[in-house]
């Protein structure tokens, strides 16, 4: 009973000096939500126009199933290249809208505008980040493709569920790496000026 | 928290712990998926019945991963109208688990409340993508009867809207939920003097 009113008290001469901390801190947070969910809505409506599809994407994809195909011939398989379409021997696959890496780039590239950083540190974190997913996404067609070859029974599988997982995990590793260091060199700058 | 939680290793861990999530989250994925595929076509079915007057749409399971699109109205020969693969509508669970689970310096009583909230989205978000997955079909892959059935302002609104769903929200769901729970974890420190604002 003694200690009530000290607690009271405590919490009393806290409060004050706490609520418009919290306000401005839920204030950012919600900032970055709505700003990350506008940037996806949009790249991604943009996305869905047959325009941009036919004159973008396609030939992106296309470009893609060219590099899978040249890693391919590497490791022996002897494969030809029709647009999006890379045939084997045995095994043929169409890379499609959602096998590309592109939504995981554009995800990507929702957060790291959304994200309170420099714009030096949003370019070079696009930079890195568009090449270190498309690297992960070759490594995804190519295993794919072999695994279509010598384990045909583990393809859906591994098409959906496995590698899925994977490239979007990368998106989203290589942004919470990159989203940290940003806070870290943010801080730092900030010491520094003070 | 967020001193500790600026912590230059706090990226890195999390991505560790979620790596090292992933695949027992996977495993326990796999072992449940044949029952939560049952419950998303009993639930899904009945979402579906909430908008549709004769409810005519059966939602029949094909092996473990898989829903048939029936329509009773349809002649037995055309009853089938399509089928769609259950498991991509939420493998990336296993994603949204590893994050949560594997997000450092929170207590694990928060961990599982957070997860459980975020979960019970999920689960509405699946079901939301069900009916949007039926609708599409009818709207825009019957042909002639799609036409007819559906005017353009229909056909465009559930094509877009299953779009949109299955692959931007789908496929950012995780992350999403784990910023919205936790990107204060990540952000820089409040500028001086803005907490007067």
């Amino acid at each position: 009973m003694s200690k009530m009113p000290k607690k009271t008290a405590k919490n009393r001469s806290k409060k004050p000096s706490k609520q418009p901390a919290d306000g401005a801190s839920r204030r950012r947070q919600v900032t970055f939500l709505v700003v990350f969910i506008v940037l996806l809505a949009g790249s991604f409506s943009v996305l869905s126009l047959h325009w941009v599809n036919d004159h973008v994407v396609e030939p992106f994809t296309a470009g893609v199933a060219w590099m899978s195909g040249i890693v391919l011939d590497l490791l022996g398989q002897d494969v030809v290249r029709t647009g999006t379409v890379i045939r084997g021997s045995h095994f043929a696959v169409n890379i499609e809208n959602g096998c590309n890496g592109v939504e995981t780039m554009l995800i990507f590239l929702a957060a790291v505008v959304a994200f309170p950083a420099t714009w030096r540190w949003r370019l070079a974190g696009l930079g890195l980040g568009v090449v270190a997913i498309q690297v992960v996404n070759l490594i995804r067609v190519v295993a794919l493709f072999l695994t279509g070859v010598y384990l045909p029974d583990l393809f859906d599988t591994s098409h959906t569920v496995i590698w899925q997982t994977l490239v979007i995990l990368s998106g989203v590793a290589l942004w919470i790496v990159w989203a940290n260091r940003s806070t870290q060199s943010s801080g730092a700058r900030t010491e520094a000026e003070a | 928290m967020s001193r500790r939680a600026h912590a230059p290793d706090f990226g890195l861990h999390l991505v560790r712990n979620t790596a090292l999530w992933a695949l027992p989250v996977c495993l326990v994925w796999l072992l449940l998926t044949p029952v939560y595929n049952r419950f998303l076509i009993e639930a899904g079915e009945n979402l579906l019945h909430i908008i549709e007057s004769p409810n005519v749409t059966r939602l029949v399971p094909d092996d473990d991963h898989y829903a048939l699109i029936t329509r009773i109205d349809f002649p037995p020969s055309r009853q089938v109208v399509s089928s769609f693969r259950l498991s991509d509508l939420h493998f990336h669970v296993i994603l949204l688990v590893g994050l949560f689970l594997g997000t450092p310096r929170t207590p694990w009583r928060k961990r599982l409340g957070d997860l459980g909230l975020a979960l019970v989205i999920a689960a509405f978000f699946h079901l939301i993508l069900i009916v949007f997955w039926v609708q599409f079909t009818y709207a825009t892959q019957l042909g002639d009867w799609s036409v007819e059935a559906y005017g353009p302002l229909a056909r465009n609104f559930w094509g877009l809207g299953k779009h949109v769903l299955d692959l931007p929200v789908k496929l950012a769901f995780p992350l999403l939920l784990w910023t919205a729970f936790y990107i204060d974890r990540l952000l820089p420190p409040e500028p001086a003097g803005d907490g007067a604002a």
